[in-house]
């Protein structure tokens, strides 16, 4: 037993009075410890886990959608944190699923691998994660990280592609998460594939709205953004083209504990990455930001009206 | 953990890690500006008021109970619904740190007035002070100890929420609170943790001193 | 900025589950804060070298960001609720324990003599004497503890806990000022009728106190 269950135990044992008086919510106390031998099962439930932006939690629902149609029990646990917080929660057992994102996943697992074709990542995906976790085959839609400037920086430099970036190092201040600053696709690569480098990078947030805020303002001349925004169409913005294609291919794959993965859940899962398209992602994600609608009810809505749920 | 800490000492000694926009010497300065400015203006609200109150004797339940129900106001929320409200600027911030800061500094001041000796206020005005003199020269100095204990927990607890104007994008100590958050880099939290601790500790201390040097008449 | 009535009244069931578990979070840390702050309070009254110790050190506690013990704590208890509730017990600690300690320290010297002399043993007279004389003072801690807690809960929205702290993030990452609305005033009322129902309680606990009253 090491010290984070004995821990947990201990709090366990000594809140079930507490507890007990009023139960309900959202607790969790590492109640999935229980794992089974071989091939893993469903049967306990799922906790789905989701990052701290709009997409993954639309995602993270769709998955509960479609689980649920399955006769698995799921409970969604949303806006977690940033890839870096998420996965080791899933190592520990705090969660058992996440929506992925292949490219992204594999760089934070394996930064040196140049798989750039799906199906060559996937090979490199299951050969990089660490026991206890795999990767589920990858759905149709993709959604990329990218940098976008609004059309009058873009005139004002001359920029379309990141490498017109480097031509003015030193001038532009970059806006994105925190995590971004220690990423590969962010201030890493584009300083090592691309010889950016900026004036200031700013910690902002993943597709929120502190960063499209920032870039329209002014307060940013390059934003990171996702190829799944709306905003980027709305407002004009110029997405800047990837010639030595630092970011790679973003399929959207489930990344799941062994212990969780029986067939039941592969089926269900598969089915929907077959019928989910990009567009119809993008199209999801605008009615949670842009219309207010739950994540929970466009996600439900989806899987009903495609006969996923 | 041992680890953790070992690390910690080289973040906090290298000299990198000092200069430059992320730098600590300029994330400290931020820290102290946006916690020193939001006391400043939460003691130039909350001392007059304690004092009215005090003095007069009138509104004093409302006042407390306000004070008490400010302190439940979740400093969170408020950043995010001024930003919704006014747009991104420090004034959410600033809005957040001065309703923390205020209760404290209210019922402090209140409590110390109350506190002064009415006989005491009555000989006052026995010699022929006027209100506003016995409110000035005789009430004030002796409801000080209390007042100054008011300021220094209010300066505590700005000084740690100030971290928060790092999530509505500023600076300040709380940068490495959340960049470190997201970048899963336990090293630069706990190095930011720290300072704003040591930046707390240092502040009272001072405070304290600056009592203890408004006090040396008394004691003498 | 306007609120939209409607979502509101599509949300009653999350609201409740959100206010249910943001109160848990906080009731648990508040128990466990009561239950680490009695027996140093007891320490820390007897062994005077050790006062100041004690008390300075959960001073130094309180001044570090709550935010950052939650993250220090992910390795240790992860994104769970655990992590939640050890953070907010962290900050319950400075009231608590100073408020036990000034309770004890205000038991009239005279009744514990009395206490000795019928020949009460010393855990007898702590349980049976001090405590219940001290418990105004210990209770005023913590109603504040109380409230604070209440207050602090919704900063592990972070770390992807924090009751109604959820509708702040949910509502800034969407522009959407109603979920911040209601989980502001829903935080306070908590801790309006938390803090209510803690006095009833004392009304209760401290019937030789009522005639006073």
């Amino acid at each position: 037993m090491n010290r984070r269950t004995l821990l947990g135990g201990l709090f366990a044992a000594a809140s079930v009075p507490a507890l007990a008086a009023c139960s309900g919510g959202i607790t969790s106390l590492n109640e999935s410890s229980g794992s089974t031998a071989g091939g893993g099962s469903s049967k306990g439930g799922i906790t789905i886990g989701t990052a701290n932006f709009t997409e993954n939690q639309v995602l993270g629902y769709l998955y509960a959608a479609v689980l649920q149609q399955a006769g698995v029990k799921v409970k969604v646990r949303p806006n977690l944190g940033t890839r870096e917080i998420v996965i080791p929660a899933l190592k520990a057992g705090d969660i058992d699923l996440l929506p992925e994102y292949q490219g992204a996943l594999l760089n934070y697992l394996a930064p040196k691998d140049a798989s750039a074709e799906p199906g060559t990542m996937q090979n490199a995906l299951t050969l990089a994660l660490p026991a206890g976790l795999q990767v589920l085959p990858y759905g149709q839609a993709a959604d990329s990280d990218c940098f976008v400037v609004t059309r009058a920086t873009a005139r004002k430099y001359g920029l379309t592609s990141l490498a017109d970036l480097a031509g003015q190092n030193g001038k532009l201040v970059i806006g994105a998460a925190p995590e971004v600053k220690k990423r590969r696709v962010g201030a890493v690569g584009l300083q090592e594939v691309y010889g950016v480098e900026f004036k200031e990078f700013k910690s902002l947030d993943s597709d929120g709205p502190l960063v499209k805020g920032a870039l329209k303002k002014g307060d940013v001349d390059v934003a990171n953004l996702f190829t799944t925004d709306t905003d980027i169409a709305a407002n004009d913005w110029v997405v800047l083209t990837d010639p030595k294609n630092l970011i790679p291919s973003q399929h959207i794959v489930p990344l799941i504990a062994d212990r969780k993965a029986d067939d039941t859940v592969r089926k269900a899962l598969a089915r929907l990455g077959n019928v989910l398209t990009t567009d119809q992602l993008t199209q999801l994600n605008s009615q949670v930001d842009n219309d207010k609608k739950d994540p929970e009810d466009v996600a439900a809505a989806y899987a009903k009206q495609h006969g996923l749920a | 953990m041992f680890e953790l800490f070992k690390n910690l000492g080289t973040w906090l000694t290298s000299g990198s890690q000092w200069a430059g926009q992320d730098g600590i010497a300029h994330r400290l300065g931020e820290h102290l500006q946006y916690s020193l400015l939001a006391t400043l203006i939460a003691a130039a609200i909350g001392l007059p008021l304690g004092l009215l109150i005090g003095h007069t004797g009138k509104g004093a339940f409302v006042a407390i109970n306000l004070a008490s129900f400010g302190r439940a106001l979740p400093t969170v929320g408020l950043v995010v619904l001024v930003f919704l409200a006014g747009g991104l600027s420090m004034l959410p911030v600033y809005v957040a740190l001065v309703a923390l800061a205020v209760p404290a500094i209210v019922t402090n001041t209140y409590a110390g007035m109350t506190a002064v000796d009415p006989d005491v206020k009555d000989a006052a005005r026995g010699q022929g002070m006027r209100g506003h003199q016995v409110l000035l020269q005789v009430e004030l100095p002796l409801a000080l100890p209390l007042i100054m204990t008011g300021l220094r927990l209010a300066l505590i607890q700005v000084v740690a929420t100030a971290t928060i104007a790092a999530y509505v994008s500023f600076g300040g100590l709380g940068r490495y609170v959340f960049d470190g958050l997201a970048q899963r880099d336990l090293v630069q939290v706990l190095g930011g943790a720290v300072l704003v601790a040591v930046v707390a500790v240092v502040l009272d201390l001072l405070l304290s001193s600056l009592q203890r040097f408004l006090f040396r008449h008394r004691t003498a | 900025m306007t609120i939209d009535w409607s979502w509101i009244g599509d949300h009653t069931d999350d609201l409740a589950s959100l206010t249910l578990s943001h109160l848990q979070a906080a009731m648990t840390a508040v128990f466990f804060g009561l239950l680490i702050s009695l027996p140093l309070a007891v320490v820390a009254h007897r062994v005077r070298p050790l006062r100041g110790f004690l008390l300075g050190l959960s001073n130094v506690l309180f001044t570090i960001p709550s935010i950052a013990i939650f993250v220090l704590l992910l390795p240790i208890s992860g994104l769970t609720r655990t992590t939640t509730v050890i953070g907010l017990t962290v900050y319950t600690l400075v009231v608590l324990l100073r408020n036990t300690v000034e309770g004890l320290d205000s038991v009239p010297a005279k009744t514990k003599e009395a206490a000795k002399a019928m020949g009460t043993r010393p855990l007898r007279t702590l349980l049976t004497v001090e405590l219940p004389l001290a418990l105004p003072v210990i209770m005023a801690g913590v109603r504040i503890a109380t409230v604070m807690s209440i207050s602090l809960v919704s900063v592990a929205t972070y770390i992807g806990d924090g009751g109604l702290g959820q509708l702040f993030t949910d509502g800034f990452q969407r522009d959407f000022p109603t979920p911040v609305i209601v989980g502001v005033v829903l935080t306070i009322l908590l801790a309006v009728v938390a803090d209510a129902l803690l006095v009833a309680l004392q009304y209760v606990l401290t019937p030789w106190r009522r005639r006073r009253a």
